[in-house]
């Protein structure tokens, strides 16, 4: 078994009370770097819980977090993000609406172009050259995920699949470590899905970042995962091969019965 | 001198608690702080006084006078403004609030004239209490606000329109599933608790005595103080918050000086919000 | 593509106002020249209220009392001490930016209505301190005889005086006011202010420290007002607590959500068009308050992103199109 220091995402020990509810009952995952891990189970599950815990959204009740050894537990979103680049999406809102999709893609890009807070009010120098190159950078990502046509169009007026390509691209542009996806194939058609997919692969092959992907569509994970988790009751009840873990009866009668 | 200081307290707080609690039950319906709610305690006062001085009318009969003009005009603002509120944000309700009041203050500075009304009527002759006299009215204002919070919270717990406004401020969306007239209730629900602020403009005009157009806007911040005090969803804690402000009010205008009077409730809505998010006695919702 | 026509209408539109004030004293006479001084007064202010609200997405009610610090300071440092203008106009900003911290620091913990409350309060406690201070502040009685300004680097140098004069230096101050302003919002700063406004949790996840950027935001637009008070005081020679009156306040609002929110050209078009005219119309305070007032709602419905965007839609002619085809 990998250690902490080791691991792209270690989690260990987490456990997560609301009031009497025990949503997270102890989870421990190592997951290597390079690894496109799947996370799933039924509703009630757990998943999204661990999921916010693992990315600062809430503090877990007991346990750690290390990404790349760092121990990143109880740390705000913002900081894991900046300083562990653990990058997670949100399955609902996506993009900033107002802003034009260039202006998504810079913004999600500035934590590493605009390092420190007098850079961002333009103090000091090189800043039109930071902007530039993050310009060019949120060019070759949208050529990347089909959406140059749409560049100076403003995020709110896309489409829900559209902005999902631009929230995956987002991510790309802050040099990410860990990628989290929240639920990335909801309410998308199939193409779009197979769409995501190469995208997930294709940054998981040529830039190495490791993928944490929580789903319900258990074939999407089938065909994308390495390796898949499932909870059931804040605890894991199966992982491994794919094909292997959805055979497995401990996970159909917990899908059955919850 | 220090029982005087207590029954102005007492009863200041009294008049503070009857405002709040009916922002209080905006609040809980609309999720909208009502930026003109001091201005229909003010309407209550003014309407009081027109029809005293102009409509000879005794005091007795300008109380429900009063709060029938001013229901009226909640109930069109109501209808033209808070019942847009519904599911709106935040700010949005702000701003309409705040042009209700810019319009009802202004009106009234532009109908009446700015300087200050000398309010004339009501029962001043005081009763003996202990060692010190206390007017009437005061006696009646405190009655008042112990009469009404009971009668509300009754109210609230056991009549049909209690519940339903329960369950508005619980939760809108799934009354409008149910069936439940949502805009009636919140429309309703605001003309009850401007009403009440009326009423509680009334009964406070023989003892504030001058009268100007401008008089809501301390009330309307006050009773923000009181209601973020109190803790939301309790009207105990609301009527308590209320009397305590009253009381160090009180205390500081008597020892400090008047002038610092209207701080009190700034200063100590800064300091619950910084230190006691939950109110001084509900520990339920943070505010 | 609609967004350059866009752009380009607006800055056509600023190099052509920028052109006619500069040629304003021209054609216009003393009183006219004083209604477009106190709207370039305002401007500043409601810049800042812009920033805070517009941009950052947070309402703010504070924005007067950093007005009333800045001037007193500005006031104060002119009579004791015979600074020269640019140290008690940096003074002025300063000083409000100052008190603006150790003030949000708390309050941007808060919940929204909780936060514009306390934002009330502060503007009330400010004019509690203006008019009890009076050691420093003269109470209710004010500062009279504010120096006019002085134009040096230290000593000596020029004192502005006469309308005209007058005139040109708001215009140079308001103008430098918005050339930074245009700065801030467009750096990346200003992008951080916008995700903050649109959605903080999204803002957070793209790695904006939001706390501190919220911070900022609201010292920055007091710094604005706070300039803006250091000039008023110094046109108006005068200073007391009435500048802390809800009348104010509510202009600073009408400005930016009338004007345009979110926008720049908004805010000085809505400053032209509510403070100036107001002013050269002669409306009665009581008058103008109820048109406020009435606006104020109308607008909240009706017209929720001011009038410019509006004004500029009809002339671009841009329709709603929610997808654009290409898509997936």
């Amino acid at each position: 078994m990998t250690g902490p220091i080791h691991a792209a995402l270690s989690i260990r020990g987490i456990e997560k009370d609301f009031g009497p509810i025990r949503a997270v009952a102890g989870v421990s995952l190592d997951i290597p770097h390079g690894q496109i891990c799947g996370l799933t189970g039924p509703n009630g599950s757990g998943k999204s819980t661990l999921f916010d815990c693992t990315t600062g959204l809430q503090a877990p009740t007991s346990g750690q977090v290390f990404a790349g050894g760092l121990n990143i537990t109880g740390w705000e979103m913002h900081r894991i993000v900046r300083d562990a680049r653990v990058i997670r999406s949100f399955q609902k809102t996506v993009v900033f609406r107002a802003m034009t999709v260039e202006e998504n893609l810079v913004l999600a890009g500035q934590m590493v172009g605009f390092p420190g807070v007098p850079a961002t009010f333009g103090i000091g120098p090189r800043s039109r050259e930071r902007t530039r190159r993050l310009r060019t950078q949120a060019g070759a990502l949208l050529e990347l995920v089909g959406l140059s046509h749409m560049r100076h169009v403003r995020a709110g007026q896309t489409s829900f699949g559209q902005q999902k390509l631009l929230q995956f691209a987002s991510m790309l542009m802050p040099e990410p470590k860990v990628i989290l996806l929240d639920e990335p194939m909801a309410g998308v058609n199939p193409v779009l899905i197979e769409r995501m997919m190469e995208n997930v692969r294709a940054a998981n092959r040529e830039s190495g970042i490791t993928f944490v992907v929580v789903e319900h569509n258990l074939d999407a994970l089938q065909a994308l995962c390495d390796r898949l988790v499932v909870l059931s009751r804040g605890q894991v009840i199966a992982d491994g091969v794919p094909a292997e873990v959805v055979r497995n009866p401990q996970v159909v009668e917990a899908y059955l019965a919850g | 001198m220090l029982m005087d200081v207590a029954i102005n307290g007492i009863t200041a707080g009294s008049v503070y608690g009857l405002v709040a609690v009916g922002m209080a039950l905006i609040f809980g319906v609309l999720r909208a702080i009502n930026f003109a709610h001091g201005e229909y305690y003010m309407l209550g006062t003014f309407a009081s006084w027109w029809g005293i001085e102009t409509l000879a009318f005794p005091y007795a009969l300008s109380i429900p006078a009063a709060v029938v003009v001013v229901a009226a005009i909640a109930f069109a603002v109501g209808l033209l403004v808070m019942k847009r509120l519904i599911d709106a944000p935040f700010q949005v309700g702000v701003v309409a609030t705040l042009g209700v009041s810019l319009v009802l203050q202004n009106l009234v500075i532009m109908i009446f004239g700015g300087t200050y009304k000398m309010f004339e009527g009501g029962w001043i002759e005081p009763v003996e209490i202990g060692e010190t006299f206390v007017s009437k009215q005061r006696i009646m204002i405190v009655l008042a606000a112990l009469l009404i919070f009971g009668g509300l919270d009754l109210m609230v717990r056991l009549t049909r329109f209690g519940k339903t406004v329960r369950a508005v401020s619980q939760n809108f969306e799934a009354c409008t599933v149910v069936g439940v007239d949502v805009p009636r209730v919140v429309v309703g629900t605001f003309v009850l608790g401007c009403a009440l602020a009326a009423l509680s403009g009334v009964l406070t005009a023989p003892v504030v005595v001058s009268l100007y157009g401008g008089m809501g806007t301390a009330i309307t911040v006050k009773t923000f103080a009181i209601i973020v005090m109190g803790g939301v969803g309790s009207t105990t804690g609301t009527l308590l918050a209320a009397w305590l402000l009253g009381l160090t009010e009180s205390i500081v205008a008597s020892y400090l000086g008047l002038q610092y009077r209207d701080a009190v409730a700034f200063t100590a809505l800064i300091g619950v919000l910084t230190f006691l998010p939950g109110g001084l006695f509900s520990r339920r919702e943070r505010f | 593509m609609d967004g350059a026509l866009d752009n380009r209408l607006r800055l056509g539109g600023f190099v052509l106002l920028l052109v006619a004030l500069l040629f304003a004293p021209l054609v216009a006479g003393p009183y006219e020249l004083h209604a477009l001084v106190v709207s370039l007064t305002f401007l500043l202010p409601a810049l800042g209220l812009n920033l805070i609200l517009g941009y950052a997405g947070m309402l703010s009610f504070a924005q007067i009392a950093f007005f009333g610090i800045g001037a007193y300071t500005s006031a104060l440092m002119a009579m004791h001490w015979g600074t020269p203008f640019w140290l008690n106009l940096c003074a002025g900003g300063l000083m409000a930016g100052a008190v603006a911290v150790p003030l949000g620091v708390p309050a941007l913990r808060l919940r929204s209505y909780s936060f514009v409350m306390c934002t009330l309060g502060f503007a009330v406690i400010a004019q509690t301190v203006s008019k009890n201070w009076v050691s420093v502040t003269r109470g209710d009685l004010g500062l009279s005889g504010v120096p006019r300004p002085r134009i040096a680097l230290w000593s000596g140098g020029y004192e502005v005086s006469g309308p005209v004069p007058y005139y040109y230096l708001a215009l140079f101050i308001a103008v430098l006011a918005v050339l930074l302003f245009a700065a801030l919002v467009t750096s990346a700063a200003g992008r951080y202010f916008v995700a903050i406004r649109e959605n903080e949790t999204l803002a957070a996840s793209v790695g904006t420290p939001t706390w501190l950027y919220r911070i900022i935001a609201f010292a920055l637009s007091a710094v604005f007002a706070g300039v803006g008070g250091s000039f008023y005081v110094h046109y108006y020679t005068v200073i007391s607590p009435t500048i802390f009156e809800p009348y104010y306040a509510n202009t600073l609002l009408i400005i930016v959500l009338g004007g345009g929110i979110g926008t720049i050209g908004g805010v000085v078009v809505g400053s032209f068009l509510f403070v100036a005219l107001s002013e050269l119309l002669r409306v009665a305070p009581d008058i103008r308050m109820i048109a406020y007032g009435v606006m104020l709602v109308v607008i909240v419905f009706a017209c929720p992103e001011g009038l410019l965007p509006l004004m500029l839609r009809r002339l671009t002619r841009r329709t709603q199109r929610p997808y654009v085809s290409g898509s997936p």
